[in-house]
């Protein structure tokens, strides 16, 4: 058991890896892709000619960037780290693979928190959205962001994947996830099967507490999007340290 | 198995002074049949060895003899197939936090963030060892004055060469005034001037205390800094011993080394012709003569110096260099190595006095 001395410990340094990763690749090209240009484009081409008033998107594209952008960090610092051999030296130092992961999770939740606030204040100032249940949004905005960065950092953690293998496979889960998650179609008009793998998607769950966060209708409760989130970021991280053992092993 | 003792120099400080209780004091290293496999590859087969504390220990062979690897899997960096490492008495397996506070890595290519300045690398590595602000500023700087980076500490890495990043390198390597030092390869592709700075460096380090783990496929390096060398060939290691003792294992390979005026087309067959003469290699404007008798042949030399009209420019005799005893164990021909890898290697053929 870990004393608290020791959490202490590793807490400041995942904090110190976290903002590392923030002052080195926030700014990179592909960072500012999949993190940016990915979700508002994805959202602007799914809105335009669409007959649906722009304030009620705007729950879709506060998921949506938190989805893409709280992902991306991930996939991009690993393998570039693991490449350059930079990840060696998390390996090699006295904290655990634990520690290195939170890390590299909090800067992709700090990139999601970030970025998602611009279509809250786009909404409140251009669209007249407004924050009927703050607690609904504030704990759907960082549960959110914490499980897609682990989502990330999981996909990032694939044994044997170099940088430029990781994207793609990851956008083969990443977009289908839209079309069962209630952002095309409500998840109220899908049909039973739609409805049940929904409830699987993490980004269902994203949709449903910011939507519920300004005042639109929760299909699931709020409970089940919190627990659904939960378990999916104790997943994401706990399959993570895996592949990176497993990494470690075969490398 | 002769090996320096530098006695207490190397003593951890602080906190790892609990070493200390466990009454393992002598080994910085202890390998027990580490072993790692890559698929059905075995990179490393069952290796045993100790470092001494405060010994500086080479880790010699060619490409692909599985070096690296034996220092990714000591330093925790990869997991070992099958065996035990003990760092300072602690299993870098299942001590691994308290093993890693005593060690420093340099790995073989300068792992530094390109995007942070020098000073930034250095104190975010401190954080890493969770040392306070307060000593890893003081220790950032003192580092940096000591390799002669300060003046440049602002600027981001990437604007420097190669050699400089090889000593922030090995300036992060020592940050949390490690006990020991595991460096990979530290002078390959480096300009003469970064090498013997470097050189100097580790001799000082290791003067101060420090015990390093060397790895080099560059014998005159190992010959010249290390007070024990391993020789590892595909994965298994050869021979361990000092680098005289390791020479003196094959004294059959005396040569005398000789340099004339003029060389004609036929001097090579002829200097193949003396008796007691059991080889001839050119090398460059000099040939080297491998003997039994370096006395006797000096003899039939000058006859033949003599009988053609020939002048001699230079005259060596040589025992066998760790070049030598390196091919002898591991069966590499000097070429092979050439081809392998150019640099060091090369440059650890020509080594003279190994």
């Amino acid at each position: 058991m870990m004393s608290s001395r020791r959490l202490l410990r590793e807490a400041k340094v995942a904090w110190a890896i976290g903002v590392k990763d923030i002052r080195i690749y926030y700014a990179s090209p592909p960072s500012l892709m999949f993190g940016i240009l990915f979700p508002f484009s994805m959202f602007l081409s799914f809105v335009i000619g669409r007959n649906m008033p722009f304030a009620h998107a705007i729950p879709i594209l506060i998921a949506q960037t938190l989805f893409f952008a709280s992902s991306s960090i991930g996939p991009i610092t690993i393998p570039l780290e693991r490449r350059m051999q930079t990840f060696d030296r998390f390996l090699s130092a006295p904290v655990s693979l634990w520690t290195v992961l939170l890390g590299k999770t909090f800067a992709g939740f700090i990139y999601g928190i970030g970025i998602s606030v611009i279509p809250i204040v786009i909404g409140a100032v251009f669209f007249g959205s407004q924050v009927s249940d703050p607690l609904a949004l504030v704990v759907g905005m960082i549960l959110s962001a914490f499980a897609f960065a682990a989502m990330g950092i999981m996909f990032a953690s694939l044994p044997g994947q170099g940088p430029g293998q990781i994207m793609m496979p990851f956008n083969f889960v990443r977009i289908p996830l839209l079309f069962i998650s209630g952002v095309f179609i409500p998840i109220k008009d899908l049909p039973y099967w739609g409805q049940t793998a929904s409830m699987f998607s993490p980004l269902t769950h994203t949709i449903e507490l910011v939507r519920a966060g300004l005042g639109g209708e929760n299909f699931f409760g709020p409970l089940i999007n919190v627990s659904v989130l939960t378990i999916y970021f104790t997943v994401f991280v706990f399959v993570g340290i895996r592949f990176h053992i497993i990494n470690q092993k075969r490398e | 198995m002769e090996t320096k003792n530098k006695g207490d120099k190397n003593q951890p400080p602080g906190e790892h002074g609990k070493v200390e209780e466990k009454g393992i004091m002598n080994e910085a290293v202890k390998v027990e049949n580490l072993t790692k496999f890559y698929g059905k590859l075995c990179a490393v087969d069952h290796i045993n060895f100790k470092v001494e504390k405060g010994e500086i220990f080479g880790f010699l062979g060619p490409n692909g003899a599985g070096k690296t690897t034996t220092v990714r899997m000591l330093t925790g960096i990869s997991i070992p197939t099958e065996g035990i490492a003990e760092i300072m008495g602690y299993d870098i397996q299942k001590q691994s936090v308290e093993a890693k506070e005593l060690m420093g890595i340099v790995p073989d290519i300068s792992n530094v963030y390109n995007d942070l300045s020098a000073w930034d690398n250095l104190t975010f590595t401190g954080k890493l060892y969770s040392m306070s602000k307060l000593d890893r500023e003081n220790r950032a700087r003192e580092l940096l004055e000591l390799f002669d980076l300060y003046q440049r500490r602002n600027e981001k890495v990437e604007t420097y060469s190669r050699g400089m990043k090889r000593r922030i390198c090995i300036a992060m390597a020592l940050i949390n005034r490690s006990s020991i030092l595991f460096l990979d390869e530290p002078t390959s592709g480096l300009d003469v001037q970064s090498v013997l700075a470097i050189r100097n460096m580790i001799r000082k380090l290791n003067e101060d205390g420090l015990t390093i783990f060397l790895t080099t496929h560059n014998m005159e390096e190992a010959s010249q800094m290390c007070d024990r060398v391993a020789i590892i060939n595909m994965g298994k290691i050869v021979a361990i011993d000092s680098p005289e003792k390791l020479k003196r294992t094959i004294e059959s390979l005396q040569s005398i080394e000789v340099a004339f005026e003029k060389i004609t087309p036929t001097i090579s067959d002829d200097l193949k012709g003396l008796p007691n003469v059991n080889d001839v290699i050119k090398q460059g404007d000099k040939f080297r003569l491998f003997t039994d008798d370096p006395s006797g042949i000096l003899v039939e030399l000058w006859d033949y110096v003599t009988t053609n009209d020939l002048k001699i420019i230079t005259l060596n005799t040589q025992g066998p260099s760790l070049g030598d005893v390196f091919v002898k164990l591991t069966g590499i021909k000097p070429d092979e190595r050439s081809v392998e890898k150019r640099g060091g290697m090369r440059r650890g053929m020509g080594g003279r006095g190994m």
